[in-house]
């Protein structure tokens, strides 16, 4: 995208399209010059996660700009820095705490339901690599492989295919204050009908990359840590 | 027609991803970069039926209204990260000794900001007035007559400079 002599129609500008001292001057100075290239796994993630919106969220209710997971990443980890635990704490009071796993009534007389929560609680919201954070991985007490049945009011319902380690459910209902929720359906964006891996610890869904829709990567990575 | 759209992003990647990290390199610090440069890709990936073949400077263009929507709304963020953790400036030649480097970011700096930002574009990213007029969505005269103009303000300001004369002319100190 240098000079382009296909637009013989600008003739006029060509004087400014040709290279000359003053260009060359400010070019010595470019800052990104000695910008090393993007690392590649880190570009593989970043298009996976855009081409994983598939367009569905032009049609989200409530009309909020999305936000890419990368983002929501890295807003995340701003939540951190900045300890907006005060925020979520609010909704918690609200919520008289998190159910803590398997401890809820199912509400279907026969299917046995894990009951989890979502917590903005900064404690909570570690925000590493789950392939380079592979404490953070084996310290996860339920991690499954499921799909969403049903999406209603603020309990998302999987159902389970495959546990890789915790107690075995029918059912999972994730269940939320509405604005830790709207946290989780930004970070996570949990459709009807799709697969996803969920992690959770005491009870509450892990974020930022720990839960996501399924990949084969992630997969590998829980794989790895509680086969055998 | 998800593969179909899947292929043409595919595609468009390679020829944008690398010139969109050096321009958000250049005008912001590294976490807003990446930030941005993940909008601006779900953008293309949303309107991949709109990117002209010259994709670039579309490209930049969209790039340009992301890093601004970013530096609206994350200002007051980022003024709180800020005290908690260093934020990376924008990438530097550090290290260049070269006091014509110092000399022409600091006559850039001193620009009105159109004036500055048309520099970039046709030093930095190396567009040509079309090109340029694509990205800010002008007719290429007005780039043409924006850019003698610019340029005529950049030459003013290394004049003030000390040390600013040619790149070649190797200059031992700069006086205050």
């Amino acid at each position: 995208m240098t000079d382009d002599p296909d637009h013989p129609e600008h003739d006029e500008h060509d004087e400014l399209d040709q290279p000359d001292e003053l260009r060359d001057q400010v070019r010595a100075a470019d800052p990104a010059s000695s910008l090393a290239p993007a690392d590649p796994t880190w570009v593989a993630r970043l298009l996976e996660d855009t081409m994983a919106d598939e367009l569905t969220d032009e049609s989200r209710a409530d009309g909020t700009h999305h936000r890419s997971r990368l983002t929501w990443l890295v807003a995340a980890a701003a939540a951190v820095l900045m300890a907006t635990g005060v925020t979520f704490a609010l909704v918690q009071e609200d919520d008289a705490g998190p159910a803590s796993a398997g401890d809820q009534p199912a509400p279907a007389a026969t299917q046995t339901v894990t009951d989890l929560t979502v917590s903005g609680d900064a404690a909570s919201a570690k925000c590493l690599v789950p392939a380079s954070a592979p404490q953070v991985v084996t310290a996860q007490t339920l991690v499954f492989d499921g799909t969403v049945e049903s999406i209603s009011g603020n309990t998302v319902t999987l159902a389970p295919t495959r546990f890789y380690t915790g107690e075995e459910t029918d059912l999972v209902t994730v269940q939320a204050p509405s604005e830790d929720m709207q946290f989780l359906l930004s970070a996570v964006t949990f459709r009807e009908g799709e697969r996803y891996l969920v992690a959770a610890t005491d009870g509450r869904v892990t974020l930022c990359g720990f839960s996501d829709v399924y990949s084969d990567e992630l997969a590998g990575i829980y794989e790895d840590a509680f086969s055998g | 027609m998800t593969d179909g759209r899947r292929e043409r992003f595919e595609e468009l990647v390679p020829a944008i991803l690398e010139p969109l990290r050096r321009f958000l390199a250049r005008r912001t610090d590294a976490a807003t970069a990446d930030d941005v440069l993940a909008d601006t890709l779900l953008v293309c990936w949303r309107r991949i039926d709109e990117v002209p073949d010259e994709a670039l400077p579309w490209a930049y263009g969209v790039a340009r209204l992301c890093l601004a929507n970013a530096e609206r709304s994350g200002r007051r963020q980022r003024r709180v990260a800020a005290r908690i953790a260093t934020v990376d400036p924008p990438a530097t030649a550090s290290g260049d000794p070269d006091p014509a480097v110092d000399a022409v970011r600091e006559a850039i700096a001193a620009l009105p900001d159109a004036d500055a930002e048309l520099l970039r574009f046709w030093a930095w990213e190396q567009l040509s007035v079309s090109d340029i007029a694509v990205v800010l969505d002008v007719t290429p005269n007005a780039v043409s007559i924006r850019l003698h103009r610019a340029r005529e303000k950049l030459r003013d300001e290394l004049r003030k400079i000390p040390g600013a004369a040619g790149h070649d002319q190797v200059t031992e100190r700069r006086t205050p």
